[in-house]
C-alpha cells in the first residue's frame, strides 16, 4: 500500500502541511530537529495509534501559547491506496488537547477521535487499516535494552496484524491497573481477598489471547528469520528467536526455561492458556498481596535473540546485533505482507548511516521492492547517486517541506 | 481575572459540577446575572437548600423525604418484597422504574467496588443487603450493576456472598441494542449477547 496524500495540522512542529506523496522512495533531507522524524511519527501513528517516542500523546499537539489556543487540535489526515481496492481510503486522527479542569492553561487532557472515510470509528475498528514498518536508529537497543522496549515493539507490530490484539491489550491493561491497585490496598489495609476473583478472571481472559498471539507470531518469525539471517551473514551464523512468556502454561513451576520452545506453545489452545493462567494467578495471590503487584503475565513477557546458541544480548558484538535486528525487520515486512496480503509502507529513520556498505546495499535492494519508502537523512551524499536519482527528494526546514526533485521512475 | 468576586465564586461553583467545564460555568453564571433571571436565582437557591432535607431510606438506601424512614417503593404494599433489584445509584432505580415492568423492591449500593478509587465492600451498602436477605422472605436478588469492569466485579463479588444463602441470584442480560445492526455491534456486546442467549 502507499500514501497518496498526507496532511498535518498542529502536529509537532508542523503547523500546516498538505502534500501529495509519491510512489517509491522518498528521501527526507534536513538538518537535525527540522521535523524529519516527526513526519515518520505521524505516519506510524496511523498504523498503531500510538507514538513511538512521545511519553504523552498530548506532546504531539503543536502548542506553544499557554492560555491561548486551548483547546488545541492536532490532526493527521492520510489518503492511502490499499492493494486490490478500487478507491483510496481516508484516515483521520484528531488529537484534541483540552483543559483538565478549571485553570488548566496547559490543556493537559487529550481526547482522540478517529475517522475512517469521514465516519467516526472506535480506535480498535480503525486498527490494521493502514500498515507500516518502522526502522529506528540505534537499532541494537532492541537487543540490549530492557524488556519493556521489546514488548512495546511486539505490541506495535502485532496490533497491526491481529484485529483484536489492541482491544485485548487495552482490556488487559485496564484489568491489571485495577488488580494492582487492589493488591496494594490489600497489602496496606487488609480486606477480603475474594475481591480479586473478578480481576483474576479478567486478567486470564484478556491475557491468554495475548500470550497465544505472541507465541504464534514469534514462532512464525523464527522460521522466517533463519533464511533472512543466513542471507545477511552468508550462512555463517544461525539466529534463533525465542519467546519468554512470564507465565508459561506448560512450564508452571518449572525452572527449566531452556525447555521453552516457540512451536510447542503454539499447540496449546487459548482456553487452556486462560485456564492455567487463571489458576496460577489464584495460587500466587499471597505472594502478589505481599508484593502489592501482579508478578506474572504478559506485562512481564520478553523475547530473546540467540546467535549460534549464545544469548546475543550478552555475548554478541555490535555488528552481530545490528545484523540480527535487520534480519528481524526484514522478517517483519515479509510477515506483515503474508498475513495481511498487503505490502506495508516502510519508514526508515537515519538507519542507513549505521550500516556498513554490504548491509546497506542488501537493505536497499530489499526496500525498493515496497510500494512506498520514507527515508530520513541529514546527508543525501551518503547515498549512491543512482539511488538518489530514482528517489523523490524533499528538503525539510523547520516544519516546512520543499520538494526538490521527483523520482526517476514515476508512474 | 478582573471579575467581581461573587461572579468568580459562582463560576467556580458551577465548574465543580461533573460535566461542566469553565466555559459552560461562565455561561450559566452570566445567564443567571441577567435581570430577567432574578426569580430563577431565588428558585435555584431554595431548591438547592431543600436538598439538605433529603434522607436515605432505611431499607433500600434510595433517597426519601425527611421524616419518612422508608421510601415510596418500600412503603408500597403491592410490591413484591421477596424480589430485590440491586443497583449502583439512585438514578438507576429511576431508569428501571420507567420500564414499568418491575414490581419488586430495590437496594442501592451507592457505588461499585473500585480498586482505583479505593472503594471496597465496606464502603458500599453490602452488609445491609446481606442482612435484608438473611432476614428471610427474599427469594431472588437481581444484580443490575453497570456493564463496566467495576460493575461486573461488584456483581461477581455479590454473587459469591449471596449464592450460599440458598436464594436465586440473577444478573441483567447484556444484549444487543434495539434497532442495532449485528455487523456493527462491538465485540464485547456481541460476545455478551451470545453467552447470555436464551431459549426461544
Ligand atoms: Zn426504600
Amino acid at each position: 500500500m502507499r500514501l497518496l496524500r498526507l496532511s498535518l495540522q498542529n502536529f509537532r512542529n508542523y503547523v500546516r502541511l498538505d502534500e501529495e506523496t509519491p510512489r517509491g522512495v522518498l528521501l527526507l533531507v534536513g538538518a537535525n530537529a527540522q521535523g524529519k522524524t516527526n513526519l515518520l511519527e505521524a505516519i506510524y501513528y496511523l498504523a498503531t495509534f500510538a507514538s513511538f517516542r512521545a511519553r504523552h500523546d498530548r506532546d504531539l499537539v503543536h502548542f506553544d501559547a499557554p492560555g491561548w489556543g486551548c483547546p488545541a487540535v492536532g490532526r493527521i489526515v492520510a489518503e492511502f491506496q490499499r492493494e486490490g481496492e478500487l478507491r483510496p481510503r481516508r484516515l483521520e486522527v484528531r488529537l484534541i488537547r483540552e483543559p483538565n479542569g478549571i485553570g488548566d492553561t496547559q490543556c493537559r487532557r487529550l481526547r482522540r477521535e478517529v475517522l475512517v472515510d469521514g465516519m467516526k470509528k472506535k480506535l480498535t475498528e480503525a486498527m490494521g487499516l493502514f500498515n507500516a514498518v518502522l526502522f529506528l536508529p540505534r537499532m541494537t537497543e532492541l537487543v540490549t535494552a530492557a524488556p519493556e522496549g521489546r514488548r512495546r515493539y511486539l505490541n506495535m507490530v502485532l496490533s497491526q496484524v491481529y484485529p483484536a490484539y489492541a482491544q485485548a491489550l487495552t482490556a488487559y491493561r485496564q484489568a491489571l491497573t485495577r488488580r494492582n491497585a487492589l493488591l496494594k490496598t490489600l497489602q496496606e489495609q487488609g480486606g477480603d481477598p475474594a475481591q480479586l476473583d473478578y480481576w483474576d478472571a479478567e486478567l486470564a481472559r484478556w491475557g491468554a489471547p495475548l500470550i497465544a498471539w505472541r507465541a504464534e507470531a514469534l514462532a512464525q518469525w523464527e522460521l522466517l528469520i533463519r533464511e533472512s539471517h543466513w542471507h545477511l551473514t552468508r550462512n555463517a551464523e544461525t539466529l534463533r528467536l525465542s519467546y519468554h512468556p512470564s507465565f508459561h502454561p506448560l512450564l508452571e513451576g518449572s525452572l527449566q526455561r531452556e525447555a521453552e520452545n516457540n512451536q510447542v506453545l503454539t499447540q496449546v489452545p487459548v482456553e487452556q492458556i486462560a485456564f492455567a493462567f487463571h489458576r496460577a494467578l489464584v495460587r500466587r495471590r499471597e505472594e502478589a498481596i505481599a508484593r502489592g503487584t501482579t508478578t506474572i503475565g504478559p506485562h512481564r513477557d520478553d523475547f530473546c535473540f540467540r546467535n549460534n546458541k549464545k544469548a546475543l544480548a550478552l555475548y554478541g558484538s555490535r555488528g552481530q546485533m545490528r545484523t540480527a535486528v535487520l534480519a528481524l525487520k526484514m522478517v517483519e515486512m515479509q510477515w506483515m505482507e503474508r498475513r495481511t496480503g498487503r505490502k506495508p509502507v516502510l519508514l526508515l529513520d537515519e538507519i542507513l548511516a549505521e550500516l556498513d556498505a554490504e548491509r546497506r546495499a542488501n537493505l536497499q535492494a530489499h526496500i525498493v521492492q515496497s510500494e512506498q519508502v520514507w527515508l530520513t537523512t541529514t546527508d543525501v551524499e551518503g547515498f549512491a547517486p543512482d539511488f538518489v536519482r530514482q528517489s523523490t527528494v524533499w528538503r525539510l526546514d523547520a516544519g516546512v517541506v520543499s520538494p526538490v526533485s521527483a523520482g526517476g521512475d514515476q508512474s | 481575572m478582573s471579575l467581581p468576586e461573587p461572579i468568580q465564586r459562582a463560576i467556580e461553583a458551577f465548574a465543580a459540577l461533573p460535566g461542566i467545564g469553565p466555559k459552560s460555568a461562565s455561561r450559566l453564571t452570566f445567564y443567571l446575572l441577567r435581570e430577567q433571571s432574578a426569580a430563577l436565582r431565588d428558585t435555584l437557591a431554595e431548591a438547592i437548600r431543600g436538598l439538605n432535607d433529603v434522607a436515605y431510606c432505611q431499607q433500600c438506601f434510595n433517597f426519601t423525604e425527611a421524616g419518612q424512614p422508608l421510601c415510596p417503593v418500600c412503603r408500597d404494599p403491592h410490591r413484591d418484597d421477596g424480589l430485590i433489584c440491586v443497583v449502583e445509584e439512585p438514578l438507576d432505580v429511576e431508569a428501571i422504574e420507567r420500564t414499568g415492568v418491575y414490581r419488586g423492591q430495590y437496594h442501592v449500593l451507592h457505588g461499585a467496588l473500585s480498586p482505583i478509587e479505593g472503594i471496597g465492600p465496606d464502603d458500599l451498602k453490602i452488609r445491609e443487603l446481606l442482612a435484608r436477605v438473611q432476614a428471610g422472605r427474599v427469594h431472588e436478588v437481581i444484580i443490575a450493576t453497570n456493564p463496566s469492569m467495576e460493575g461486573d466485579a461488584t456483581a461477581m463479588y455479590l454473587h459469591r456472598l449471596l449464592a450460599p444463602l440458598g436464594i436465586k441470584v440473577t444478573r441483567l442480560a447484556r444484549g444487543l441494542p434495539v434497532g442495532g445492526d449485528l455487523e456493527y455491534a462491538d465485540q464485547n456486546t456481541l460476545r455478551g449477547a451470545l453467552v447470555e442467549r436464551k431459549e426461544m
